[in-house]
């Protein structure tokens, strides 16, 4: 049997950081990936916000294989027959360091695994953890493929369902309510017709968000990112509400429709897709996260539940570098004082506290119940299209003088439902 | 445009490496469970149909381990497990 | 018994994809043949059954040093590598130049194993070209293989028989698919890999001259042109009629 300090499960982005951060420091770290390689499992919108971790990992960013830096956001309001895009490019987005790169995450989790791996924590793909092995209330390590494998502490890095942490007892399979479904196509295209179509200067890149009718109502939106060489479209959306049906409709249909769209097809005509993918999403917030810790285990990443939607960001990469980051710093001051019990594990849920993480999830923890309102993806998107329609519209009789157009859109009623939704998300 | 693709085809364009046995399974019994029909719905590449006998029917083929229907179903009427290692889909791009 | 299986590094097949009919081979994981695994299956099987050394042997570009990893956790004991950047994609004339001068180094070989074919060129040359080289008998088709002393009987799989034939060791032996089906390695085997003993040599270190240019050139390696027809059927009877006008089926 072998005995190792410590026992990743999962080789994705919250387990290459803790096994990254551990090797680092010379502990004796398997990292085990049921992938043919680091992100062969892997799904993502997908950007990734550097700001936040750039400087846990100083040495890493240089030679990472970062798609493009964001330097366009775009919002699309999408009416069943219109749509209003608002296009915001600023010049801090454009500086370096940038704030957000598009990423491919089976090429940037292979890449960190070989950073992993060169600091000398020990990676064995194509190996599904089966089982926790637990001692009198502790978890010794675990089973994989018929191997008994020993650790001081394992740590739950197995993603958004977490079987790992589940059979620990730290978490309950979930609740529909707190997940959404993301999917999405990859298209090929040349470098030069995707900078000519987003308007684009060499590596610049632009992330859009569409919203409204896509989701024919429901929680959630689509999504285009410009890479290198490919667009990465798709939609997410809400299990629940997807599974209420009113409208009820199957879900590839959806990333089906938003690519029919004329906004979206001008912008993929030509391509060639190369792959489809899907992966649920945790989006309950702070109220949904999982036990982070327990004796010899700690959760990390998408296992956790650190991932969040607060409308026009949805963010989850970062919070899974950061808390591997601060799950090996945990592992570090355990090992200085011998013991690894909840108790003393605990201190990684004080060192998520006093970081970004957890602190992004206190100040949104309101988000997921502001943002659950159909009106944000039925009413808005159609009452501001329809008015630019009317605004830009020129009959064949006068045209009629502008505030009345605004006005008839906006009625009191109308303003006092406004109100309330936005009162909800001013606690945003 | 980037044609609209069948999803078969759509699935097509990824790796698929072989199990030697399906890692979901719908539990004996439960193929009219209602909690089972969400899955139809839910699943973003298909895999799951209703068919004639009101009985859902589901192929393993093209599954993304996405992990929807798992969280949309439950554990009491789906048997839920990973591939075994290096088995299933391996994404290129991701 | 000293048991030398040599294996080939290639791109894994299932994940390459077309663009234009072309293969695209960036980024695609590097692997050892298929059936080449089965040969290394088959001399582990008879290390186990008789005692005995097994030793990993390729040449490649110096990502085999790692790939060949996948072969020390599969259960060879050790490796014996000629790893040179000049002998990516090399003609197989070259390769089996190369690699019979790397058996005279080591000791004492009993027998060398290859799989029948690469998996990703499949010329099927290698086997011969050193059985030749080095003055060895070799026996192809190998579907099993038992070991007496000093010979071995291998039985050969052909079109529609099996034949049994007696070969003197030392000898060369390629093998088929068909012969056992390769164990995957578990996880302490896959760690123990890495701390298992590897000779690596560069080409300098070996006592060949490889000829300027190849006397093989690839033309092109293009996939099978598979074209819509975009023919569109209203009703069955049109479907059975475009299938008949196509010869798929006799009306």
């Amino acid at each position: 049997m072998e005995k190792f300090d410590v026992i990743v499960v999962g080789g994705g982005l919250a387990g290459l950081a803790a096994a990254y951060t551990l090797a680092q420091e010379d502990l004796e770290v398997l990292v085990l990936e049921r992938g043919d390689y680091s992100g062969a499992k892997n799904v993502t919108g997908g950007r990734l916000y550097l700001n936040p971790v750039r400087d846990l990992f100083p040495d890493l960013w240089k030679k990472a294989p970062l798609e493009r830096f964001i330097a366009h956001e775009e919002v699309a309001m999408m009416a069943e027959k219109r749509s209003v895009t608002i296009r915001y490019s600023g010049e801090e987005l454009r500086q370096e360091p940038y704030q957000s790169y598009s990423v491919l995450r089976a090429k940037f989790d292979r890449w960190l695994a070989k950073q992993a791996e060169r600091k000398g924590a020990m990676l064995v793909a194509k190996s599904r953890v089966d089982e926790v092995i637990i001692e009198n209330g502790q978890v010794v390590g675990v089973r994989a493929g018929g191997d008994e494998l020993h650790a001081d502490v394992v740590i739950a890095c197995d993603g958004a369902l977490s079987l790992v942490a589940e059979q620990a007892g730290l978490r309950q399979p979930g609740n529909p309510h707190d997940f959404a479904v993301g999917f999405k196509e990859i298209i090929e295209l040349d470098p030069a017709v995707i900078e000519d179509r987003f308007g684009l200067e060499g590596n610049e890149g632009a992330a859009r968000l569409y919203m409204g009718e896509v989701t024919r109502g429901k929680f959630g939106g689509g999504f285009l990112y410009t890479n290198k060489e490919s667009l990465s479209l798709g939609i997410v959306v809400g299990i629940k509400d997807l599974m209420d049906g009113s409208p009820q409709v199957q879900a590839p249909q959806l990333l089906d429709d938003l690519k029919q769209r004329p906004e979206v097809a001008s912008l993929i005509r030509g391509g060639q897709t190369v792959e489809y993918s899907a992966h649920v999403i945790p989006e309950g917030g702070l109220k949904a996260l999982t036990k982070l810790y327990g004796n010899g285990i700690l959760v990390a990443g998408d296992a956790a539940g650190f991932s969040m939607n607060i409308g026009v960001t949805v963010r989850g990469m970062e919070y899974a570098l950061a808390s591997g980051y601060y799950a090996a710093q945990a592992v570090l001051k355990a090992r200085e004082a011998g013991q690894y019990t909840a108790n003393q594990l605990s201190v990684y849920e004080l060192l998520l506290k006093d970081s970004f993480v957890m602190k992004d999830f206190q100040n949104f923890k309101d988000a997921p119940t502001a943002l659950d309102n159909p009106r944000f993806f039925t009413v808005y998107p159609e009452m501001v299209t329809t008015m630019m329609s009317e605004l830009y519209a020129v009959d064949d009789g006068p045209k009629e003088r502008i505030y009345p157009t605004i006005k008839k859109h906006l009625t009191i009623r109308e303003m006092w439902d406004m109100l309330g939704d936005f009162r909800k998300v001013r606690k945003l | 445009m980037s044609e609209i693709l069948g999803l078969k085809a759509k699935l097509g364009l990824d790796v698929f490496k072989h199990d030697s046995e399906p890692h979901i399974r719908i539990k004996a019994g439960m193929e009219k469970d209602p909690r089972l029909k969400k899955a139809v719905l839910v699943c973003p590449a298909g895999l799951y149909s209703l068919n004639d006998a009101g009985e859902v029917e589901f192929t393993i083929d093209g599954c993304l381990e996405c992990g929807t229907c798992r969280l949309a179903c439950g554990t009491e009427v789906l048997d839920w497990n990973y591939p075994t290692g290096g088995a299933g889909v391996q994404f290129r791009f991701g | 018994m000293n048991i030398v299986v040599a294996l080939k590094q290639v791109p894994d097949l299932q994940q390459i994809r077309l663009r234009n009919r072309q293969p695209v081979l960036d980024d695609v994981p590097l692997t050892l043949g298929n059936i080449d695994k089965n040969a290394l299956e088959a001399a582990v099987a008879l290390k186990e059954a008789q005692g005995g050394n097994v030793i990993a042997l390729s040449a490649g570009d110096e990502n085999i040093e790692d790939t060949i990893k996948e072969a020390l956790a599969a259960g060879a004991d050790e490796a014996f590598l000629v790893a040179d950047d000049q002998l990516q994609g090399a003609e197989s004339s070259w390769i089996a130049t190369v690699l019979a001068e790397a058996v005279k180094k080591i000791d004492q070989v009993d027998l060398l194993l290859f799989g029948e074919g690469s998996a990703d060129n499949y010329s099927g040359q290698v086997g011969s070209r050193v059985a030749e080289i080095l003055g060895w008998p070799q026996v192809a088709y190998a579907i099993n293989i038992e070991v007496n002393g000093s010979t071995a009987a291998v039985t050969r799989s052909l079109e529609d028989c099996d034949e049994i034939v007696e070969v003197s060791l030392p000898a060369v032996i390629t093998v088929l698919s068909d012969i056992n089906e390769a164990r995957i390695p578990s996880v302490t085997q896959i760690l123990k890999a890495g701390k298992k003993p590897k000779e690596v040599l560069e080409l300098d270190d070996l006592d060949v001259e490889l000829p300027d240019g190849s006397p093989v050139e690839t033309i092109s390696n293009l996939a099978p042109d598979s074209q819509r027809k975009k023919v569109v059927v209203k009703t069955v009877d049109e479907l059975l009629q475009a299938l008949a006008a196509e010869g798929v089926i006799r009306r």
